[in-house]
Parts: C-alpha cells; structure tokens; sequence
C-alpha cells in the first residue's frame, strides 16, 4: 500500500487526516475464510464452526482498530544526520515518539527495501533508517514511508513524510587519478617522523637477507660476488612535504571528485597527511578525522 | 518474523492432526478436511515468506472450523479450542519482531482472543440462524453401529457380546426424578415384519425428506409446567432415536412416526441431541390401531407353536388370551441367559419354547409375539434400552447413562379399548438381570472405581456441554431474542449493531488496559503513589531535594510517621540501588508504601477534628 499525500514539515504527528488503512491481501483473502466457514456452519448446523467464523470476522473488525492504534498519535521528526558517501546505503536518523506500544512498525525511506518489524515501547526513539543518496551535497532522503500490519497482518495503515532535514553526502569513493600539488609549506611541523619511514627508492639505508620476491636490481651484487651470500639493498624516502591533493586534468569534475574522495579516505586510513587544492580553494595539509571531514565536506559542496 | 512462529505453527499443525484422528471416512466432509490439512502442512513445510505462513496460518483456522463441524463433543471441541488458539499465536509471532518470548506471544493472543470473543458471541447469540442451503451430505456418515439394528434375529446369534460402550444419556434438566427403573424402556425401533427368522423395521435406516418439500414450523416450545428431557446419542447409524415414549418433540428435525417411532431427519444425522417435552398424556401412536401387518405370519414354519396358540384362539378376548400366553410362560422353566447357543434353522422357535428354553431378550420377545400372533392377536417386537443407570455429577443435572449392554427387546400387543400395551416376555424368565433382587439402578455398576467415576463427571460436563452448546439452534436462537425484545423484533439489527459496537469498544478499552497495566517500574509508581498522598497534605519535595531530605522534613511536620517514613525511605533506597531489584523488595516497598499513607490518613484525622474544633 503505497498512496496518499505525503506530509511536510519538521515533525509530523499521525493521526485520523494522515494515516491511511486498508485490507491487506491476506485481509481479504481471511473475508473469504470466514465466508466459507459461515457457509460450513449453515450447512452442517454447527455451532462451533459458526463461533469460529464469527470470531474471525470480530478478529477482523478489532484489528482495524489494533493496527490503526499502532500509528495513531505517533510524532515523527529528523535527528541529526550524519554525513556519509554517495552510492552506498547511509543511515538516516528518525525520532519517534510513541504515545503507547506501537508493534511491528517498518520504515522505508525512498526505493529502498523496508526495514524489520519493530515493536516500540511508549516513548521516544531514534531509528536509523537507511537510504542510497544518488549524488553528493546536502540531500533530502526523499519520502518517508512509515507502516504497520501487526497485530494479524490483516490490515496495512500507513503514512506518509518527507523529512525536511537535509543530509550531508559527499562524493562516491571511487578509485582513480588524482593531480597532486607540491604543498607551500613544510610537513607538518611536529610531526615528520610518521611519513619518513616509509619504504621508497631514494636512500640506501639498510641491507636484508634477498627474498625470492625481491627485484633483481636491489641484489646487492657486489656482497654477492665477495661471496657472501645473497642481500637485498633497502632504501628508503626522503621526508617530503605533504602534497596537496587536486582534481586530475582532463578528467570530468564529478569523476574526479569522487577520485579525490577516495583519495582522502584512504590516504586517512594509512595516516598520510595530504591537503587539498580545489576550484581555488585550499585546506592547508593536515590529518586526523577533522581535517578528513573538512576535505570530504569541501569536496561534497563544491560547485 | 518471531523465533517462535514455525514451532507454534507445527505445534497447531499436531493438534489439528490429533483431531482429525477420530473422524469417519465416510463422510465427504471428513475427506476435505483431511485434504487440507495435508495440503496445509505441506505449505507449512515449503513456506518462507511471511505471506505465505500467514496464509498457513488462516488454512489451520479453516481446518479448525471443518473439524469443529464434524466433531462437535466436548473433548474434541476443547482440542479445536487449542488449536485455534495456537493459530492465533502463530499468526501474532509473524507480525511481532523477534523479541517476545513463547510466554508473552501466548498472553497476547489470549488477550486478543478474549477480546474479539465479546463481538463474536454477541453475533452467534443474536444473528437469525440459516437453514442449510441443500441436503446434501444428508444420511452419510455413522460408520457406528450400535447394539440395535433395524433387523432382529436372535435365532443365529449363538452368544451375545456384552458391550459396555455409551450408547445414550437422557438427563431432565428442569429438575424431577427419571421413571422408577422397572417403568425405564426407552423405545427407538418398531418391528412389524416377520418372515419367520427376522423382525424387520418398516422405518427407512434414514429419513430422506422429499425434494422440495416445505419444512415444518418449529413446534411450539415447552410449557413451563411441562418439564424437558434431553437426549445425547452416539452416533448409531439409525434414523429412529431413542425417547421413552411419552412426551412431544421440541425440535422441528424430529418426526414422530404412527407406529411410535421417533425419526430423525436432520441432514447429515449429525445433531445427536435433541429435546422432549416430559408430558405424561397419552401419546397417539399408543392408539393408531393395527394393520393387517401386525398379524402376519409365516404360517408352518414352527408347528408346535401354532399348535399351542391355536389352543388359545378359543379364549374370547385379546385380554384373555394375553393371560394364558403369560401364565404359560411363567409356568415353564425359561431361563435367561447371554449365551443360548444358536437355534436350529428348521423350527428355531418351537426348538426354544419346547427345548432349549435359553435365550435373551430377542428370544423371548420373537417368540411371544409370534405366538401372540397366531392367536390372532395383533402383535410386534420393539426393541430400544431399558433401565440405565442414574448418575448425579458432582454440582450438574442428573442423568440416566444408557449403555449398549442395556439394548432391550420387548413386545407391544394391541388390546380392544386400551391400545398398545407393552409386555415384558423376558420378565418372566429366571435370570432376568432387571428382575434379580438387589439389582437396583445404582447397584449394577456400583464396583465401577474411580475411572468409572471420572467417566460419569465427564459425561456430566458433556450432557451440560450438549445442553448449552450443542442445543442451540434456530429454535432457542428466536427464544432469545423474543425474551429480550420481545414485541420489538423489527429492532434486532439496530441491537446488534450496537451489541457488537459496545463489545469493540470494551474489548479495545480491555486491551488498552491491559497494556498500560505493566508499565513503568513498579517502586517509582510506590513512591508517586505516596508522594501523591503527601502533596494532598500538601507538602511536595522541593526542586532539588532529596528522598532522605524531604522525608525528614515530613517527619518534622508528623512526628508519628517518622517510623514508617525512614523504613519507607530506606527499603526504596536500598531497591533502587541493589544490583538485581528482587520481587520480594517490590513487595515490601508496596507493603511500607501502604502502611504509611495508612498512617498518614489516620494520624492526620483527630489533627484535623482538633484544628475544626479551635480554629
């Protein structure tokens, strides 16, 4: 059951003018259980089978009520979102707030599948539900679609929302080239050492005993011909500056975004300190989850 | 989807299969019912979509309801009861989320149940009863057969089995005693055509009313003088019903016939009880007069016989002749016994008048109204149950409990001026087991045990059970509502409505109710019950002020609360911040919450008289 006008607003508290409630097909199909039976207990005089059938048919009539009970009253409004990627499910956080026990209660934001049965004591509640955001910047979620079959699953009552609380999204994580800048300024001061211990090409440094998956060319040849057996050369990088990261030449400015985005994520995950260098705009280089986000959010925002 | 749905639905499942145990093949019915049942847990078994267990959940119902038609008695009602119960169960685990437990699942359907309960009976009480559609299925069904046949021959049966199987129960629930034990001949076939081995009935084994034929009205219901009998049969494949003879039929499904048979001939022969009046008038069929049928004979099949009664032919009158038949029988040395051995095919009934004189019931009855017969008076076999025993259950109406051992054959002549008269032939033998001294009602069976007691409370509760439920019909169903309406019956629908709009009301404030009951921790609802009984007084904790602080305040304002207030105070201290909150603490805070607000009303009482007294 999917119709009807949806609500606007901040919140929105269900009642008589927005619920909606009809017959499930399983509703219907127990009208014809009962009917038969009905028919059963005329025809073989039998008081049990009529009991039965007019149990079900008060069955019928009671969770009309129960179901639209569910809904009935129930304050719907936005938490705070929490900001996430574009192209993969991203929590959407929802309050709700239950005047009495509301049972197996589904959410359903957009296209997407609907969430488990919840049973939701009386109280607030926040629920996240969960949405693919099509394209980066703040997004709405698009329609709400809250709705309940408990207690029998004889009847559907549903409701309608658009949430107005905009969320954060930035671009897809996709893998790609990335054009990267040399930074102005020094690595951060402070904190040299954590970049300069990675393995690079520059430096000799050190010498290990030769692995089979060892390039030829770091074979130190000349231990090698002295006889002493076989030792790879390592090398290591000169501490650099930390590059400023900014969208690759040639390549469309949503694609290269998303590049970007990847980038930043990654290059967090490994501890590297990046900046970032876009449409004029700069983030000086940095690390830590703040300065992550403070990319991402200038990535998501840029036109 | 809850854990529990799949074991609810197989457990349903098995109980539905339990019931399904006891049914006759024969009936149609009984195969659709069966067909679905398989049918339904071979959904079971494939199903995995919410969907499609509902609809298993709504075949389980329809397959209760089925079964509920084909077995109405009490026990299997009660399994019917359970299964559609745990139908219901189910069909809530469905819906709910994995959460509730088998307990909370069960006290929800049960409330749901008790709930929708109300709307259902006010509509099976109130809403006119249909007739059935069609006849069909009418006359099928009763695989059962009883001791009586509609065919008796007691020349071939060389031994009778003594069954001990129920065969009826006759309960008076007006009140008043049954007939003395030696006046107990319940009559149920009348057996007019003899070829010389076999009584046959002139009855069909079951009534066909014509097609198209106009049911009758409903006969008009019991006088209260009248008093009512209530009967109970196991299904005996008959259409004649057992009564005692005297009385009106109350239901429009019986039919009494001119030879005194009382004929079934509801459809299907399922209804097993029906009502009587208890009127001690003389009934008409006790004065239809005779047919040439009633006097034929087989004549040479047995000599002797005709020999004898052509002696008595000479007797002037039908009485006279009854009188020597009886005086001879009691002046020869019969003997009754279960096992006569069988009688030989050439003159079985002079071989057991002049010869063996052994025999039972059959016996005795054969070969008096063969020799009534021949005397030339109008004779015929009835054969029915005699005695049974009197049962009073444990706080229900009493019962007679006819067995099948009690199946009787007696004889009927007809007498000039008084009508049919019964004549007991087996009376007169030695042996008779209803003659033997001692052997009143209570005493044949006395040595039963306490399964034989258990055995007779049950029955009880199902003559009640047949009472109320089985026997409401059509019939009542109008009684009802002409004593609650009375002359307003246009009003009904307007009733109803309003009835089952009432019950939805309650039955939804009842849920609600049941709901709220269990919320919140039960010692902050103690201590805001007794804080409201404070701010009455007025006195109200203040922003910021702690238990501890406010009570000592109060005991300041009441010196004589300060005792229950710090035993108060303390118990809900030490609950609230135990590690695991026991019921026993729960307890004692209710218990200490209500001792002081106890105080506080009573302490507060001779303060107020005081203050009034000088103000």
């Amino acid at each position: 059951m999917d119709f009807g006008r949806p609500q606007q607003g901040e919140r929105v508290r269900l009642r008589m003018r927005n619920l909606y409630i009809l017959p499930t097909r399983f509703g219907w199909l127990w009208l014809a259980g009962t009917v038969l039976l009905q028919v059963v207990g005329v025809q073989m005089q039998s008081n049990g089978t009529l009991l039965l059938s007019f149990l079900m048919l008060s069955l019928f009539l009671l969770t009309l009520h129960l179901t639209h009970f569910n809904l009935q009253g129930v304050e719907l409004a936005c938490g705070a979102p929490a900001p996430g990627f574009a192209g993969e499910p991203v929590p959407y956080p929802v309050r709700l707030r239950c005047p009495g026990r509301s049972e197996g209660v589904r959410l359903r934001l957009g296209g997407e599948p609907p969430g488990p049965a919840l049973s939701l004591a009386a109280g607030e509640h926040e629920l996240a539900v969960s949405w693919t955001p099509p394209g980066r910047g703040w997004q709405r979620p698009g329609l709400l679609r809250i709705q309940t079959t408990a207690p029998l699953g004889l009847f559907c009552c549903w409701s309608r929302w658009h949430p107005q609380t905009a969320q954060l999204i930035y671009p897809a994580r996709r893998a790609g080239p990335v054009r990267l800048l040399p930074a102005g300024s020094a690595p951060v001061v402070g904190e040299p050492a954590l970049a300069s211990h990675q393995d690079g090409s520059d430096d000799w440094r050190d010498l290990a005993p030769h692995r089979p998956q060892d390039s030829p060319s770091r074979l130190a040849w000349k231990l090698l011909a002295q006889g002493r057996g076989e030792y790879a050369k390592r090398f290591l990088d000169r501490p650099e500056a930390a590059p400023l990261l900014a969208p690759e030449p040639g390549v469309p400015l949503e694609t290269a975004l998303e590049h970007l985005s990847e980038r930043i994520w990654s290059w967090h995950g490994r501890g590297l300190s990046y900046g970032l260098e876009l449409n004029g705009q700069s983030v000086a280089p940095g690390r830590g989850v703040l300065h992550r986000d403070q990319c991402l959010t200038a990535l998501a925002c840029c036109r | 989807m809850s854990r529990a749905a799949a074991p609810l639905q197989w457990l349903t499942m098995g109980l539905l299969a339990l019931g399904l145990l006891g049914l006759s093949p024969a009936l149609s019915l009984s195969l659709l019912a069966f067909g679905l049942a398989v049918l339904t847990a071979l959904k079971l078994r494939e199903a995995r979509s919410l969907e499609e267990r509902r609809v298993v959940a709504l075949l389980q119902l329809v397959c209760a309801g089925l079964l509920a038609a084909l077995r109405p008695e009490l026990a299997p009602s009660l399994l019917q009861g359970l299964a559609i119960l745990m139908a219901l169960a189910g069909l809530l685990a469905l819906e709910l989320g994995a959460g509730p437990d088998w307990k909370a699942l069960l006290r929800r359907s049960l409330q749901v149940l008790l709930a929708a309960l109300p709307i259902a009976l006010v509509l099976f009480l109130l809403l006119p009863r249909l007739m059935p559609f069609t006849n069909f299925g009418a006359g099928q069904g009763m695989g059962a057969m009883t001791g009586l046949s509609d065919s008796m021959e007691p020349g071939s049966i060389a031994r009778l089995a003594v069954s001990r199987q129920a065969a009826a129960r006759v309960a008076f629930p007006l009140g008043g005693e049954p007939p003395p034990l030696e006046q107990r001949y319940w009559r149920v076939l009348v057996h007019e055509r003899f070829d010389g081995r076999s009584w046959r009935s002139a009855a069909p084994t079951f009534a066909r009313p014509a097609v198209g034929q106009a049911t009758p009205p409903p006969p008009p219901p019991a006088a209260p003088g009248e008093g009512i009998q209530l009967w109970l049969i196991e299904p005996s494949g008959l259409a004649a019903v057992p009564w005692s003879g005297s009385g009106r039929p109350l239901s429009a499904d019986l039919n009494l016939q001119r030879s005194g048979e009382l004929l079934n001939r509801a459809p299907g022969s399922q209804r097993r009880v029906y009502a009587l009046t208890r009127t001690a008038d003389q009934p008409g069929w006790r004065t239809a007069p005779p047919g040439p049928v009633d006097l034929l004979l087989p004549l040479g099949e047995n000599p002797r016989l005709e020999a004898l009664a052509a002696g008595w032919r000479r007797l002037g009158s039908d009485r006279e002749r009854l009188d020597a038949a009886s005086g001879w029988f009691r002046s020869q040395p019969f003997r009754y016994t279960l096992e006569p051995g069988a009688l030989p095919r050439q003159a079985p009934l002079d071989h057991f008048l002049f010869e063996s004189r052994l025999g039972f019931c059959g016996h005795y009855a054969s070969a008096f109204t063969t020799l009534m017969r021949a005397a030339g008076v109008p004779a015929r076999v009835v054969s029915g149950y005699r005695g049974g025993q009197w049962v009073q259950p444990v706080g229900g109406t009493g019962y007679v409990d006819l067995r099948q051992a009690d199946a009787h054959a007696w004889s009927e002549v007809w007498l000039a001026g008084e009508g049919w008269r019964r004549v007991d032939p087996t009376a007169w033998a030695a042996g008779d087991p209803l003659a033997r001294p001692g052997a009143s009602g209570a005493g044949i069976r006395a040595g039963g045990g306490p399964l034989d007691w258990i055995q007779q409370q049950w029955w009880g509760l199902d003559i009640a059970w047949a009472r109320w439920w089985l026997g409401y019909d059509g019939e009542q169903q109008q009684a009802l509502v002409a004593r609650l309406l009375g002359e307003q019956r246009h009003l009904l629908g307007v009733v109803v409505l309003l009835a089952v709009a009432v019950s939805l009301a309650a039955g939804l404030g009842g849920l609600g109710w049941l709901g709220r009951r269990h919320r919140g921790d039960p010692l902050r609802l103690e201590l805001e019950r007794t804080l409201r009984a404070f701010a009455r007084q007025g006195m109200a904790p203040a922003a910021g002020e702690t238990l501890g602080g406010f009570a000592r305040r109060l005991s300041q304002r009441w010196p004589s609360l300060a005792d229950p207030l710090e035993a108060f105070v303390a118990n809900y201290q030490q609950q609230r911040f135990a590690a695991a909150p026991s019921r026993a603490g729960r307890r004692t805070a209710h218990r200490l919450g209500r001792v002081l607000r106890r105080s506080l009303r009573t302490g507060n009482r001779p303060a107020e008289a005081v203050q009034r007294d000088h103000p």
